[in-house]
């Protein structure tokens, strides 16, 4: 049988009190009315809500709840923020290494091998994930010791060159580029050709025009002998070189600017150096202030 | 109402209407399970504090009823933990007149009988009871914000009536 709740049905107005009187006696229906009717006037205790309201913006909550969630959810967010980027930052971040005119470094790199740089000359390599690609940029001229390993890549705005560990000398200078190989064997990657230099030749590309390989005597780059050395190179370059190696200025006349020069000049003296580069086109120099210097032809 | 907004209540304009509606009614709940009004106070500031912390997640629908579970919770929590019985404290404001002294007399003692028999009634009766009487909620509401059935709600009031009838008779 369904449960009849009867009480809570009158209590409700959902029966009346003659359908409540055939459910209870005479006295208890006189009880419940009165307490139906007592109930009617009874009152909770005063509640000052709006007291309250102020109490939780003010006190612990809301307004401190919203600062701490969203401040606690920016200062999480900011710090892993941080943390991603410093992390990316360094492990990202490229190490460089430059030199000024008149300056030449040598380092390692995180495979111990031995990179000379030479005057006016930028290297940049990223040191994550060295180990598995050993891969460079060089702007300038740099010597390479490279240890035995995985391949070693030198790139450069005219062309990549690869190795497994030799010795060799790189040079990009303007459309100047040439890599000599010392020891070992390396691949030069230019405009998509792949030339094989091997140990005790070079390759040098001039103003776009085809490579030419040949044979060197020398058993390392001379600019580590502190030498510049040049073989049927355009003068211009070889004033160039002689600039960057003393951080000077020379004005010349332009006519001999692609004349070719074959001979060397020392990196420790500058008065030998300007001699070795005038003398055999007959010219001299003259100082013209600072570190300026100016080429003229003899009189004849 | 704040039942038919789509959002959250994270916004505080939202807050506050919800607040002004329900605390009354909640505070009421409270008091009539613990018969104490500052541990009512208390219990309904913790209650819209969580309410607030979780405002995101609540379905506008169920606002409410989540209001009272977080306020059940935490009044079984407070009195898990103080494991005291408190006194039952009612205050009956009446505002009839115009009676002889004799009823007025007749009136009070019943009100003080009625109010210990209130104080005796067990506590899922008394809510259910105070509620539709004092807040006039229709029983429909009240096992809404209790998460029972309304039958259920029914039974303890009409119990409750049993039981303050018996015990009106006893005192």
């Amino acid at each position: 049988m369904k449960e009849n709740y009867f009480l809570a049905k009158w209590l409700a107005n959902e029966i009346t009190d003659l359908e409540l009187k055939k459910q209870v006696s005479e006295k208890e229906f006189i009880a419940y009315k009165k307490i139906k009717s007592t109930t009617k006037n009874l009152k909770a205790p005063e509640f000052n809500s709006e007291g309250l309201l102020s109490a939780i913006k003010n006190n612990k909550p809301k307004q401190n709840i919203r600062n701490f969630r969203f401040n606690y959810f920016y200062k999480i967010a900011a710090a892993i923020v941080i943390i991603f980027s410093a992390f990316y930052f360094i492990s990202t971040k490229n190490t460089v290494f430059t030199t000024k005119y008149a300056e030449k470094t040598s380092f390692e790199l995180p495979d111990k091998s031995k990179v000379d740089l030479n005057a006016g000359s930028k290297i940049v390599y990223n040191k994550k994930g060295w180990d598995s690609n050993r891969n460079l940029n060089l702007k300038g001229e740099a010597f390479f010791s490279v240890k035995k390993g995985s391949k070693f890549t030198v790139n450069t705005k005219l062309g990549s060159v690869s190795v497994l560990g030799t010795k060799f000398n790189v040079i990009v200078r303007n459309n100047y580029f040439q890599v000599t190989c010392y020891r070992g064997l390396v691949s030069v990657n230019y405009k998509n050709n792949i030339v094989k230099v091997p140990a005790g030749t070079s390759f040098k590309v001039n103003n776009n025009q085809s490579g030419k390989t040949f044979a060197i005597k020398d058993a390392l780059p001379s600019w580590i002998e502190n030498f510049s050395t040049f073989t049927s190179m355009p003068y211009h370059y070889v004033i160039e070189e002689l600039q960057r190696q003393y951080k000077i200025k020379i004005v010349y006349n332009s006519q001999f600017e692609n004349t070719l020069f074959t001979g060397n000049f020392t990196h420790t003296n500058l008065k030998t150096a300007l001699k070795s580069v005038t003398i055999p086109l007959n010219l001299t120099y003259k100082t013209i202030g600072g570190a300026k210097f100016s080429f003229v032809e003899n009189k004849k | 109402m704040i039942e038919d907004e789509k959002n959250g209540f994270c916004e505080e304009k939202k807050f506050n209407v919800f607040f002004r509606n329900h605390s009354t009614l909640l505070f009421n709940y409270l008091f009539y399970k613990c018969g104490n009004t500052d541990l009512a106070k208390d219990l309904v500031q913790d209650s819209f504090f969580k309410f607030w912390q979780n405002c995101s997640k609540i379905l506008p629908t169920k606002a409410k009823s989540y209001l009272f579970t977080i306020a059940t919770n935490l009044f079984l929590n407070a009195y898990a933990k103080s494991n005291v019985i408190l006194n039952y404290k009612n205050t009956i404001k009446k505002d009839f007149t115009n009676e002889s002294p004799e009823f007025i007399l007749e009136e009070k003692e019943f009100e003080s009988k009625l109010q210990k028999a209130i104080s005796n009634l067990t506590e899922p009766q008394r809510v259910a009871f105070l509620m539709h009487r004092i807040d006039g909620k229709k029983y429909k509401e009240i096992a809404e914000l209790l998460g029972i059935s309304v039958k259920a709600v029914e039974k303890r009031i009409h119990n409750a009536l049993i039981n303050l009838r018996k015990n009106i008779d006893e005192i």
